[in-house]
């Protein structure tokens, strides 16, 4: 019986803990996460990232949405807020990717806000 | 700077020999007969009842509740000399977890399954004398799956993936009117049967779904072939310690488009579905049944949330939908949550 309320003790402490928003270094930063690898930020190649954290303001990025046929480069331009995590993944919409900022709703949950396509996915 | 025709990401080796290997594994077993531990006569002087047709019916109704894919619906049928009333139910949850580095991804899921099902059956004795079987079925189990997300391009995914699916079933049967089966028979002219029996599935599943999308409108069409080895295994019913295949198929398509309605800032769409499920090895006395149709419409909120920073969970709604087949009408009243 002591175990099992244990157990439920640290499930419930895991659980609880699961969302957290990120920490800033600064306060005009800005997190960009992805499933899929980010090439390009603010028209610069990168070593292919998953989360990357860049100064606030107008943004590019290029995120590459993999099939066996084709690479899809899916080019975003946003005005990214400072303080705000962006997150990239494939919702099966019109386009393969899709740019959502996130927000931590609570300890459980967070939302996918604002959805916003790519300005165009050129097929590799 | 891009160029087109060079990879912008060096990408891991499709796993080809293995998909290979799963599908080599399918078509040969797809081709298996069904293996039971022994034919004859369930009783005396009733050889309209075999003993395979009873197991046939047990497995039929375990693998018609908890394979993959199927949804909730409510059943009646009313054939030639057989009705019944049957409901099946699922509650679970699949997820698809993305292995940087690679193309393809995981998949995996969960489900809590169960069904019960009344059949009542006219049969005529071998004296040429009416008989009357009344059967009740309870099926409880739980599925785990887990498999590969292989996306061939922006529209096309292929899913294979296994599943195995721990089940209970208990059964009540009464036959009536068996002193006309022969001296044998009960002399009260009533039996009653009881059995239970423990069955481990294991279900091959190769699924393959495409989508398009028309301005802000999408149709979405999905094809799964299922191949199911069930094992059943019963202390108290030598006849119901068997294994069987089983094979079926199922085909969707979806149409979905935009609502003007909004709740707490996240938008709804309405939807219209239509489902062909073909259990295509399945006896048709099994259950009276083994082709469904289903037509239906239902609504969708996007809540688009992530569950403990997980998963993605883009909608939960309902769905109404009429279902039709041989003998069989029925409707399945559900929640949808993808």
């Amino acid at each position: 019986m002591n175990g099992t309320r244990v157990l439920l003790i640290c499930l419930v402490i895991f659980i609880a803990a699961c969302v957290k928003a990120p920490v800033f270094e600064s306060h005009n930063q800005a997190l960009l996460r992805s499933n899929y690898p980010i090439v390009r930020l603010n028209g610069n190649d990168i070593e292919p990232s998953y989360s990357l954290t860049f100064a606030a303001g107008n943004t590019t990025a290029v995120v590459v949405y993999r099939s066996y046929r084709y690479e899809y480069a899916c080019h975003f331009t946003w005005d990214a807020a400072p303080g705000t995590v962006y997150e990239v993944t494939d919702q099966e919409d019109k386009y393969p990717l899709t740019l959502y900022r996130w927000v931590r709703t609570n300890r459980l949950w967070a939302s996918r806000l604002s959805p916003l396509d790519p300005e165009q996915c050129v097929k590799n | 700077m891009l160029r087109a025709g060079k990879p912008l990401f060096t990408l891991r080796p499709f796993p080809t020999r293995s998909v290979a290997t799963i599908l080599l594994l399918l078509a040969v077993a797809s081709t298996s007969q069904p293996v039971r531990s022994q034919d004859g006569i369930l009783l005396p002087g009733l050889s309209a009842l075999s003993v395979s047709d009873t197991q046939d019916a047990a497995i039929a109704f375990v693998n018609m509740t908890s394979s993959p894919g199927l949804e909730g619906a409510t059943l009646e049928l009313d054939g030639e000399g057989r009705q019944s009333q049957q409901w099946r139910s699922s509650l679970g949850f699949t997820a698809e977890v993305t292995l940087k580095q690679s193309v393809f991804n995981a998949y995996w899921g969960l489900a809590l399954v169960g069904a019960s099902l009344h059949d009542e059956i006219d049969l005529i004795a071998d004296n040429g004398q009416p008989v009357h079987l009344d059967l009740t079925r309870h099926v409880v189990g739980l599925r785990g799956s887990l498999g590969l997300v292989l996306p061939i391009d922006e529209h096309l995914k292929v899913k294979p993936f296994l599943s195995l699916v721990r089940s209970d079933l208990n059964s009540k049967s009464t036959i009536d009117n068996l002193s006309a089966t022969g001296p044998s028979a009960a002399p009260s002219g009533e039996a009653r049967y009881k059995t239970s029996s423990n069955l481990l599935s294991s279900v091959a599943t190769i699924d393959a779904s495409y989508w398009q999308w028309r301005g802000n409108n999408k149709v979405e069409l999905a094809a799964q072939f299922n191949l199911i080895n069930t094992n059943s295994v019963s202390g108290d019913t030598p006849w119901l310690n068997v294994s069987s295949w089983e094979r079926s198929v199922q085909l969707k398509g979806k149409y979905s488009g935009p609502t003007s309605l909004v709740s707490v800032g996240r938008p709804w769409r309405w939807n219209a579905y239509a489902t062909y499920t073909d259990f295509i090895s399945t006896n048709k006395f099994s259950l009276g049944y083994n082709k469904l149709i289903e037509i239906g419409a239902g609504m969708d909120w996007q809540i688009n949330i992530e569950p403990l920073d997980w998963f993605g969970w883009r909608s939960i709604g309902w769905s109404v939908g009429l279902i039709k087949g041989d003998n069989v009408v029925g409707y399945n009243i559900g929640v949808t949550a993808q």
